[in-house]
């Protein structure tokens, strides 16, 4: 089965994958996804910036029913998931959580992963970017 | 700030359509009623006003109304400015009176929404198709990801949450223009359907419709119309500032997060040189149980991790020490965008006139507050004094 990335743009990088978003030269506030103009202020120039893989869950909830278009469910059909935003540091990126309900918490070390979302038509499955619990970090 | 009286604008009318939901009507006939019921309310003729602003998010151009109302040739501003709305159309009245375009202004606000979540666009917002295709631009998503940061933050638990719907719906079984008209107990709430932990099914407004309108005058006018007109002692309108927790992030910045609402909190009682220990009825936006909680603290009406106490008190009953939400606010009328803020207004100033249609905050309360938050990152406050 073929695979592709959700949207190249998130990612840098195959293996290890990774997020990139930008940094500001002025005010060094990181954003994600990549824009070309400073969200704080008025004069920096924004680069290309690699995010870190690690970070801890900083909120978190359950999507519990199917949401309406344009989500596009995976090819078994919609189950509830979990979403959050990850403290990665300099910056909190908000991502699907593959997390048991068990396990969740804030706090939890988590670490950049990739999980399918769906299917394209002609059957390539397509890769969205997750964090999952840290196995390095979760004693 | 003292103005001259001659410089104040009072409400001296209000109307409203009933919340909910009803088949047979269409947004821009409730409108009419709302507005045929403040000019009724004030004494005066729709040919007596002369500045109108009207709100609608979905149901039609405001400014077509004259063509129920009358083609008088009024100035009708239209505003689409998502839940602050009403709000906006209050300042567009206020401010015109100000400036000496008339003595008698009006504004309306409308909608009707269809069923379930509102439907939204990734491109809208400026934000990639991939955002919403792996589910997470969903609003309920927000409202319980910023709830459950905030009651970790602040030791406050979930059962608050229930608190504040409960209160809710208690105040909404008594009010007539209320959509929801059922009490419910916590742990009714607690035990509904999970929709985004920890927030449950009870635990939201759902959008709804309805509408609202009030007519405002200029000093000395307002007391010849009206025996107890209520002053619009200060409004403000602000937008997010950097590092604001606002709906549809794909990150944000690691923080402190300041939200509008405080900005716009802040100036309000600056304004009206007022403090949020003087309110005496409130009405928050309570798109969700954790956002009336959230927003109890970001106005000043309580410090952040107070909530609790004060629910558990009864302190925001109708009889309480600062009464919130004394008509169910959202959760037990509904949301429809156009319409919430002035149901806000509609509900205060009955209230301090000592006529509320549901339950009356006792001891003829003086001090009126009014609070709004909206996507992208809105708030509008208001004081309201008699
Ligand atoms: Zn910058």
């Amino acid at each position: 089965m073929t695979t592709r990335l959700m949207a190249e743009g998130l990612f840098e990088g195959a293996d290890p994958l990774r997020l990139v978003g930008a940094r500001c030269s002025g005010c060094h506030t990181v954003v994600f996804p990549r824009q070309d103009s400073c969200p704080r202020c008025a004069v920096g120039a924004m680069s290309a910036h690699v995010l870190p893989v690690r970070g801890l869950v900083w909120s978190w909830t359950l999507q519990a029913f199917p949401p309406k278009p344009p989500y596009r469910p995976p090819s078994g059909g919609f189950q509830p998931y979990h979403v959050g935003y990850v403290d990665l540091g300099e910056v909190l990126v908000e991502a699907r959580l593959e997390v048991p309900r068990r396990q969740m918490r804030i706090g939890l070390p988590v670490r950049l992963t990739t999980m399918p979302a769906y299917h394209d038509e002609d059957g390539t499955e397509v890769l969205t970017f997750a964090f999952r619990p840290d196995p390095e970090e979760d004693r | 700030m003292t103005r001259a009286r001659s410089d104040e604008v009072y409400v001296v009318g209000c109307g409203m359509h009933p919340f909910g939901r009803d088949e047979t009507v269409t947004g821009m006939a409730m409108a009419e009623r709302a507005v045929r019921e403040a000019l009724a309310d004030a004494g005066v003729g729709w040919e007596d006003i002369g500045y109108a602003a009207g709100g609608s998010d979905v149901s039609g151009k405001p400014d077509t109304l004259v063509g129920r109302l009358g083609l008088t040739g009024v100035p009708f501003v239209n505003v689409q400015n998502g839940c602050a709305t009403g709000a906006s159309t209050v300042l567009a009245v206020a401010n015109a009176l100000r400036a000496g375009e008339a003595s008698l202004g009006l504004a309306v606000g409308f909608d009707k929404h269809e069923r379930g979540a509102f439907t939204v666009s990734a491109a809208r917002y400026g934000l990639g198709d991939w955002y919403a295709e792996s589910g997470m631009m969903l609003t309920t998503q927000f409202f319980a990801l910023k709830t459950r940061r905030y009651l970790h933050e602040h030791g406050v638990s979930e059962r608050a949450l229930a608190m504040v719907a409960a209160r809710a719906f208690r105040n909404g079984a008594q009010h007539p223009m209320a959509w929801r008209r059922k009490p419910l107990t916590e742990q009714e709430i607690l035990d509904s359907a999970e929709v985004s932990p920890p927030l449950t099914q009870y635990m939201f407004c759902s959008p709804g419709q309805g509408a609202a309108a009030l007519v405002l005058a200029l000093g000395d006018r307002a007391f010849d119309l009206c025996e107890r007109p209520v002053r619009l002692a200060s409004l403000a309108l602000r937008t997010r500032r950097f590092g604001s927790f606002e709906v549809f992030s794909p990150w944000l910045p690691p923080g402190p997060h300041r939200s509008p609402s405080v900005d716009a909190a802040e100036a309000v009682f600056r304004r009206a040189g007022l403090r949020p220990a003087d309110v005496r009825v409130a009405q928050l936006q309570d798109t969700d149980s954790g956002s009336e909680l959230i927003h109890l603290a970001e106005t000043g009406l309580c410090g952040h991790g107070e909530q609790e106490e004060l629910l558990a008190a009864g302190d925001t009953d109708a009889t309480g020490r600062i009464p919130v939400n004394t008509d169910g606010g959202c959760l037990a009328g509904g949301e429809p965008v156009g319409a919430s803020g002035l149901r806000q207004f509609h509900e205060v100033v009955r209230q301090l006139q000592g006529r509320a249609p549901g339950v009356q905050v006792p001891g003829a309360p003086q001090v009126g507050f009014t609070h709004v938050y909206g996507a992208p990152g809105i708030s509008a406050c208001a004081v309201l004094t008699v």
